[in-house]
Parts: structure tokens; sequence; C-alpha cells
């Protein structure tokens, strides 16, 4: 599909979504604006430059570029597994404590996302964590949480 | 009189040890991220904010902004040595500045970039404390209707200025407002898309959402492609611009300085149009245009002053209106609010010793990035020589630590990523974050302007179009609504576009 279509239809469709919930939280009086007034508003106004958007799309006009070219020929999958390991990280850090959870991170990084040799990966891993534990923890007093292990 | 007794009262509070400090460190860190490719000022400022949370206010914003203009020296060192802009306003620096190091010409380039920066910071410091005085008297004047209009005005402003698609920008700025109204309604105290999170209820924070789009999603792009770096340093000779290259240069960094300061004080103009606009300026002042690419000292001088003018112009409405011009200036703006101070024209009354203070300090930043640049450019090159595989998990790991000691929640961390997300993709489909994140900032001034407008004229619209000034803005932002659909303006916008695709 049309890379440029996809972004009108999301677009369109969040603009639909706020305009439901901002009307749920109720619009007011012109008098009166309520909590939903300002959002009903921009809701509608992305809807319509969505629309906007989506005709330039059928009369063949900007960006023609399908979706799935978008990625061709890029590593995409390491963005993607970065994302998944902030992502465990935010599950993990309050139960496992920040230095674990940091230690197991910046290794995971370092040695199968960056394919850094062992040793080294422990040296730049360990590193960067003692100095962000000194920084945050000891220097600014951050209160950074210690988990089940403690520390 | 008053002129002096407040250059005097804020260089006292800039001068002491601690600002003195801080501004360094706000320099240096300013100039190593605009050296590295791959992470910015915003994401700096960002990762740096909540360092800043046991400062005094006016000590925060000194390191903050020194971050922003340090960079912006740092972007052109590494533009004419290596020709790898760290930053994007120094794109354009590149062209002629590379062509120049390769001929031999790198310490000429160097120290044209410096000086005419150096120069162009100080008047345009100059021009900021003229001007920002006399904005206040007329700020003073502003009503609810007024500052509506003048929201209204930046954000169409800022989308006309900086973008390829100003529908997409448009609609970008829009969901920048809906996301400013999570929250708790501060007139109606209701709930808004909270789904009852309690981390919720006092809104998104502007440190997560910042890190996310800018810090977050610039890594994820650089990380699915492979960043090859060759780092060619150009042998140095000789730093100091000769006589001849200054008579060259001279109308350029004057130029480059009315150009960067006029254009840093629009929404969304800052300092990548203004050193674009100021190099499209020179090449048509000159008498040999056919140079410019070929390493035209001009070509050098102007974009350097124009870009360290905008820096110092984007002060001017953030610290006189409370109006940001770009994302930078909302981070700015959302540290002085953390600190607990409303920018606008009370700031003046109220805090002096903030508006007075930070422009002195960077008087004295201007004078050490000086001091600094040039010795340390060989420091610098060698930094460029960091693999982005050890770099960029150290810049991930600071975002997510600067991200969680915010309000010491998981949520903001998840909400950075959230955002890194969203940002990535919406790069991927030619979306640019920038007016989300200022409409965001706007978005409470916006909605509780209209709202107190409407309870003013009885739900009457016509308030807006009575009050000269508001209609004065309404007229001007509904003339930049139409100027894009103009076929030679639009044809402008194109050649800018395409100019700034093929420099970078």
């Amino acid at each position: 599909m049309n890379a440029e279509r996809v972004g009108g239809l999301v677009g369109f469709a969040f603009g639909a979504v706020v305009m439901f919930g901002t009307y749920h939280l109720g619009l007011g009086t012109l008098q009166a604006p309520g909590s939903g007034f300002l959002g009903f508003l921009a809701g509608a106004f992305v809807m319509l430059m969505a629309l906007l958007v989506l005709v330039q799309t059928y009369l063949g006009r900007g960006n023609q570029t399908k979706l799935s070219a978008l990625w061709k020929d890029t590593t995409w999958w390491r963005p993607a597994t970065v994302a998944f390991l902030i992502l465990l990280y935010v599950l993990a850090m309050e139960r496992l404590g920040f230095l674990l959870t940091s230690l197991l991170f910046m290794l995971v990084i370092f040695k199968w996302v960056e394919r850094f040799p062992w040793l080294k990966a422990i040296v730049v891993t360990s590193s960067a964590v003692a100095f962000a534990h000194l920084l945050f923890r000891i220097f600014l007093k951050a209160p950074l949480p210690q988990g089940i292990v403690g520390f | 009189m008053d002129f002096f007794a407040h250059i005097v009262t804020g260089f006292s509070i800039a001068g002491t040890w601690t600002n003195l400090f801080f501004c360094f460190v706000g320099v240096f860190f300013g100039t190593l991220v605009g050296v590295l490719p791959g992470i910015g000022p915003l994401a700096t400022m960002a990762i740096l904010l909540p360092v800043t949370f046991g400062m005094p206010p006016t000590t925060a914003i000194i390191m903050l902004s020194g971050i922003y203009y340090g960079a912006y020296y740092g972007g052109s060192t590494t533009s004419i040595l290596v020709n790898i802009p760290g930053e994007a306003a120094s794109v354009i620096t590149s062209l002629d500045g590379y062509k120049m190091a390769l001929d031999g010409r790198a310490g000429p380039a160097l120290g044209i970039a410096a000086f005419g920066s150096f120069i162009a910071g100080t008047l345009g410091l100059i021009a900021l404390q003229a001007v920002s005085p006399a904005l206040v008297t007329v700020a003073l004047k502003f009503g609810a209707p007024e500052y509506f209009s003048l929201m209204i005005l930046g954000l169409i402003a800022l989308t006309f200025l900086a973008e390829k698609s100003m529908i997409k920008a448009l609609m970008v700025a829009a969901v920048g407002v809906i996301l400013g109204t999570i929250g708790l309604d501060s007139m109606t105290g209701a709930s808004r898309f909270t789904f009852d999170i309690p981390d919720l209820m006092d809104g998104i924070g502007i440190v997560p959402m910042a890190m996310g789009l800018f810090g977050i999603t610039e890594i994820f792009l650089n990380l699915e492609k492979q960043i090859q770096r060759s780092v060619m340093y150009a042998k140095l000779t000789g730093l100091l611009p000769s006589f001849q290259d200054w008579m060259d240069s001279k109308w350029a960094i004057l130029r480059g300085t009315v150009v960067g300061f006029g254009l840093g004080m629009l929404p969304g103009g800052g300092g990548v149009i203004a050193s674009f606009a100021s190099y499209a300026v020179e090449k048509m002042c000159s008498k040999h245009p056919e140079k410019f690419g070929y390493g035209a000292i001009q070509g050098v001088a102007g974009p350097e002053s124009a870009n360290n003018a905008a820096a110092s112009a984007g002060f001017v409405p953030l610290l006189t209106l409370g109006i940001p011009v770009g994302a930078v200036q909302a981070i700015l703006l959302g540290a002085l609010m953390i600190h607990g101070i409303t920018p606008g024209p009370m700031l003046l009354q109220q805090h002096p010793d903030v508006f007075w203070g930070v422009i002195a300090s960077m008087y004295i930043g201007n004078v050490m990035l000086l001091i600094l640049n040039l010795p340390l450019i060989g420091l610098w090159v060698k930094i460029l020589k960091i693999p982005y595989g050890l770099l960029f998990p150290m810049i991930l790991f600071f975002c997510i630590i600067g991200a969680y000691t915010v309000n010491n929640s998981t949520m903001d961390v998840a909400i950075m990523l959230l955002f890194g997300v969203v940002g990535y993709l919406m790069k991927k489909l030619n979306y640019e974050p920038a007016p989300m994140i200022l409409a965001f900032v706007l978005s409470p001034i916006l909605e509780r302007s209209l709202r107190q407008s409407l309870l003013m004229s009885s739900g009457s619209f016509k308030i807006f179009f009575t009050a000269p000034i508001s209609l004065g803005c309404l007229i001007l932002a509904a003339v930049l609504l139409i100027l894009p659909l103009l076929p030679g303006i639009r044809k402008k916008r194109e050649e800018i576009v395409s100019m700034e695709e093929d420099a970078s």
C-alpha cells in the first residue's frame, strides 16, 4: 500500500478517536466551553488534514513510495530489537533493581546487537553502569530502584 | 542608563563561580554534541534537564542555553574538517568549508566560522537586549484574545517555514495540541485521556516526550542504516583569517547576522532555515556566485553567523512573550516552568536575575567557545572517531536514566519509548516531529486563552477580530496559509527543500 495513504489513514483514525473521546468529555457551549472543546476542534482538524493527504494520494501527487519500500535494504530488526529491550527494561527495572537491569540491558546490546567480543562487552558495560551509578545514585542522590536483590 | 545597569547586574549574576562553571559545562557539552552526529542539542538538553533540578533556575538555564549555542560552534568544526555536519544548522557550511579545507585553507575556514559566530552571537545578544524590553511593553497589553491569535500565528508560521508539506505539518501540530490537553483540566478538574493512570494526571512530561521524539528516534533511524564514517583530517595551518579573508567576509557576517536574527525570532525559523537563507543571500549578492560550492569563504561566514544570530534571537519571543519558536526553546520553557518561573512579559519584572543573568552568560559563553574551540579542534576530531556501536548504547542508557529520574517513574521511560517509536514512524512517513512538541507546549496557553476569550465575549468569535493586535496576528496567519498556494512561493519552497536534501 502507498505509504502516504497509510499515514493519512492513521491520522484520520486518530482524529476520529479524539473527536469521539472529547465529545464524551463534554463540549460545553460557546459561552462556556467544556473540557473536550479544544480537543474536539483539534481532532476535527487532524481528520480534515488527513483527508487532504488521502485525496492527494488519489490524485497522484506527493510521494508514491510503497510502505514496504520504506524498510527495504535497511537493518530494521536492529531498532525493533532495541525498542523491545527498552520495553523489557521498563518492566524489569523496579523488580530487579537499577544495577542488575542496567547490566543485563547494556550487555545484551553490546554482545548481541553490536556483536562485541565478550571481554570488550563486559568491560564497556561495567564501566558505563558504574559511571551512571556514581553520577546518579552517589553524586546526584537520585532514588533509583533497588529491586529484590537490594542494589 | 538602564541598559548599562542591566548589563552590570547580568554580569554580576553570570560571573559567579557556580554560573561560570555551569556555563562552561553547557558550552563544552554543546560543542561535544555539535561534533557528534546522532545526538543533537535537543536530546542533550532533555537528558541533562533532570540534572538541573537541584540548581537555582538561573544556573539551570545558563547551562541549558550553553548547550544550545555551543552545538552550533561544534557543528561547524566537523563540517569544515571532515565534511560531517554534526548538527543540521551546519549542513550548508560543509559545502564551501570542506572545499576550503581540501585546498589547505582549513584554518581560515575554521577561524572565520568561529569569529563570525562570535560576532553574530554578540550582535544578536545586543539586539536581544534592545528589542526585549520594548516587546515586553507591547506584550503587557496582551489579553486572552491576543494570546490566542498569537499562538495560532506561531503554529502556522512554524508549519510555513519549517516543513516540506504544510498539510502534514499542520496535522502534526494539531496532534501536539491534543496531546497537550491530556491530564486534569485546570478549569473543570475533569481528567482527559488519562485512562485512570495516575502518572498521566499531570499530563505527559515534556522531558520524556522530547527525549523520545528527538533522542530515541534518532537512534532508531541510525540503527537501521550502516553508518560509515571516513574521518579525513585536513591538516591545519594558521587559524587566523588573513586581511583579505576579513575583507571578503565582513558583509557576509553582517548580512548573516541580520538574516539570522530576523528568521530566528519567527516560530520555526531557527538556525537551520537561517543558515540556508543566508547562503542563498550571499550567493545572490556575490559578484562571483559560480565560486559558491567550490570554497567561497562567504559561504562559510554567512551561514555560520546566521545560525548563531538565530540562536540569540530565539530567546526574544521566549523570554518576552513566553512563546517558544522551536523545540529547543520549548525545552527551555519546560525547564523554566519546572523551576516555578513562567516566561512572559512579567519575567523581566519578577525575575530580572534570570533574564539578565542568562543574557550576560551568553556573552561569556561566546568568549569561552572562541577560546575553547580553536585549541581543542584535534580533540573534537578524535571524538568523531568513536564508533556509533559504542556511542548509541551510552546515549540510550542515559536517556533511560534521565527520563526515569524526572519523576522516579518507569511510566516516563515507557512514554519516552512510545514517542521514540512514534517519531521513528513519523520520520519514515515524512512527517516532521518538531511541530508536535511546539504545539504540545503551547496547547495549555492556547486552550486557556480560547476559553477565557469565549467567556469574555459570551461565546462570540468576533472578539478575535475586534482587538487590533489579535486581528493583525490572524491576518498574518491567513497570509501565511495562503502564500504556499501561490506558484512562485511554492517553487521557492521546493527549491529550498531540495537544496536541504542535496546538502544532507
